[in-house]
């Protein structure tokens, strides 16, 4: 009480004037009209101002989030994608042609690929073997030798699987081989990594006769089990004949760079267990 | 407040008002802003020299609003006159005789101070009590350069004017 007191007594002109001038802004704004129309814009204004900065702000605090389920999304567009452009080759029957590219009609097509989010723990790009782990195994439905891509290319091949985690063979490894093809021939090829620059793969067994440019899309071929086909893999950088040979080697640039691995899709194919055991009833035969 | 008559005060409080309300405030409304002469801060300058400045600051808001009520504005006069009581301290303060005041000087009043010391105080104290009337009767800065700077130093000059013969012709002493 005292010290509030002493406060008066030194800043009591001041406090009295703030008091008063308060009261006075409120008369004016409330029994003037030009100024209550005045101070009720700007204090529209002023609050529209404010709750916009507080959507801002809470949406940039929702982006994690936001991410997450735009990732989710993605997973499930893709995933009706690349069955799309499965569903796009009509089934046909002698007489009926049912052009079935409903893709959301399940009765007509055969969802193949499923994709999975998942996100890339650790990556390595300079040894000759690379790998990479992911956030996702066995619980949410990752197997072995399954493909794993990212939205603009390639990211390897899943190895071995714990509950939670799994290890990828990146497309930087020695034994990742991916059937790939030119977009605008049907021919088709291996993509291997010859342990050059971590950027570029080798598109092989490409028949010398095809006119090859710098700049040509190659994508994932329609032969792949693994991989969605169609799915981008990279550009054609330089292409040179195989000594002693009539295929080509293109050095193929890909697309998405493999020390950027962040968000990753496994592609889990739904027949592979079935065309597994077809091939598998062949190579018995062989014997 | 020993001393001090509080009579003259009042008249001058009463004397202001009715010349503001009567006779000014509708001149202003005739020329629609362009004379406008405020005359009541007299009565807020004149106050003893020795009142404390809260009770200086409270008695420049209750002529304002006494202004305001009679002219139909509540709040702008109050607020100018409230402002005007505490600029009024920080100028007394400044402008101190050496020595400080003694009760020989009862008002601010070139009768004790000078006419150069009056002319000084009275010209910062009306530009800061004009200044704020129009920015309070504009409420937005939108106005500043175009009406409220020209308009507050018309006002000015008007009432500078006034003011001064107000002061010859009277000379108030207490």
């Amino acid at each position: 009480m005292h010290s509030i007191i002493q406060l008066f007594i030194r800043h009591g002109g001041l406090l009295t004037l703030v008091v008063l001038e308060m009261v006075c802004f409120y008369l004016i704004s409330t029994y003037n009209d030009p100024q209550r129309q005045i101070s009720s814009a700007s204090w529209t204004k002023y609050s529209g101002q404010f709750l916009q900065w507080k959507t801002e702000w809470l949406d940039y605090l929702g982006l994690k989030e936001q991410n997450e389920r735009l990732r989710d999304q993605v997973a499930e567009l893709g995933t009706q994608l690349t069955n799309a452009r499965l569903a796009a080759v009509p089934r046909r029957d002698t007489f009926v042609f049912q052009a079935t590219v409903d893709t959301l009609n399940r009765k007509f097509t055969r969802p193949e690929f499923i994709l999975i989010p998942a996100q890339v723990i650790s990556n390595t790009i300079s040894g000759s073997n690379n790998w990479l782990m992911i956030n996702r195994g066995k619980r949410d439905g990752v197997q072995p030798n399954t493909g794993v891509i990212t939205a603009d290319g390639l990211a390897g091949i899943v190895r071995y699987v714990s509950d939670d985690f799994a290890m990828v063979m990146s497309v930087l490894h020695r034994q990742t081989k991916i059937s790939a093809a030119l977009k605008k021939y049907e021919y088709f090829g291996s993509l291997v990594w010859e342990g050059n620059k971590p950027q570029m793969m080798t598109l092989t067994d490409i028949p010398s006769h095809l006119k090859v440019k710098k700049g040509d899309t190659v994508q994932v071929s329609r032969y792949s089990l693994m991989f969605p086909p169609g799915h981008v893999a990279g550009t054609v950088d330089s292409a040179y004949l195989q000594p002693g040979s009539n295929f080509l080697s293109i050095l193929v640039k890909l697309s998405q760079h493999p020390a950027a691995f962040n968000h990753v899709y496994v592609v889990n194919n739904k027949f592979s267990g079935q065309i597994d055991s077809l091939q598998q009833l062949v190579k018995d035969e062989r014997r | 407040m020993n001393g001090v008559n509080i009579f003259p005060n009042i008249w001058r409080f009463i004397g202001l008002t009715t010349v503001q309300v009567v006779i000014l405030s509708k001149v202003a409304l005739a020329s629609n802003g362009y004379c406008n002469i405020l005359v009541y801060p007299l009565f807020i300058l004149f106050l003893p020299v020795q009142l404390a400045t809260p009770a200086a600051v409270f008695l420049g808001f209750l002529i304002g609003i006494t202004v305001d009520l009679l002219t139909g504005t509540p709040g702008v006069n109050a607020s100018a006159g409230a402002l005007s009581g505490y600029i009024r301290a920080i100028l007394l303060h400044r402008y101190a005789p050496r020595g400080g005041y003694t009760a020989k000087e009862p008002i601010p009043a070139p009768a004790y101070f000078g006419w150069r010391w009056f002319i000084i105080v009275t010209a910062i104290f009306f530009g800061a009590h004009i200044f704020w009337y129009f920015s309070m009767a504009y409420f937005t800065p939108v106005y500043l350069l175009k009406q409220i700077l020209p308009q507050s130093a018309l006002a000015w000059v008007l009432t500078m004017i006034i003011v001064l013969l107000y002061t010859r012709l009277f000379h108030p002493k207490i």
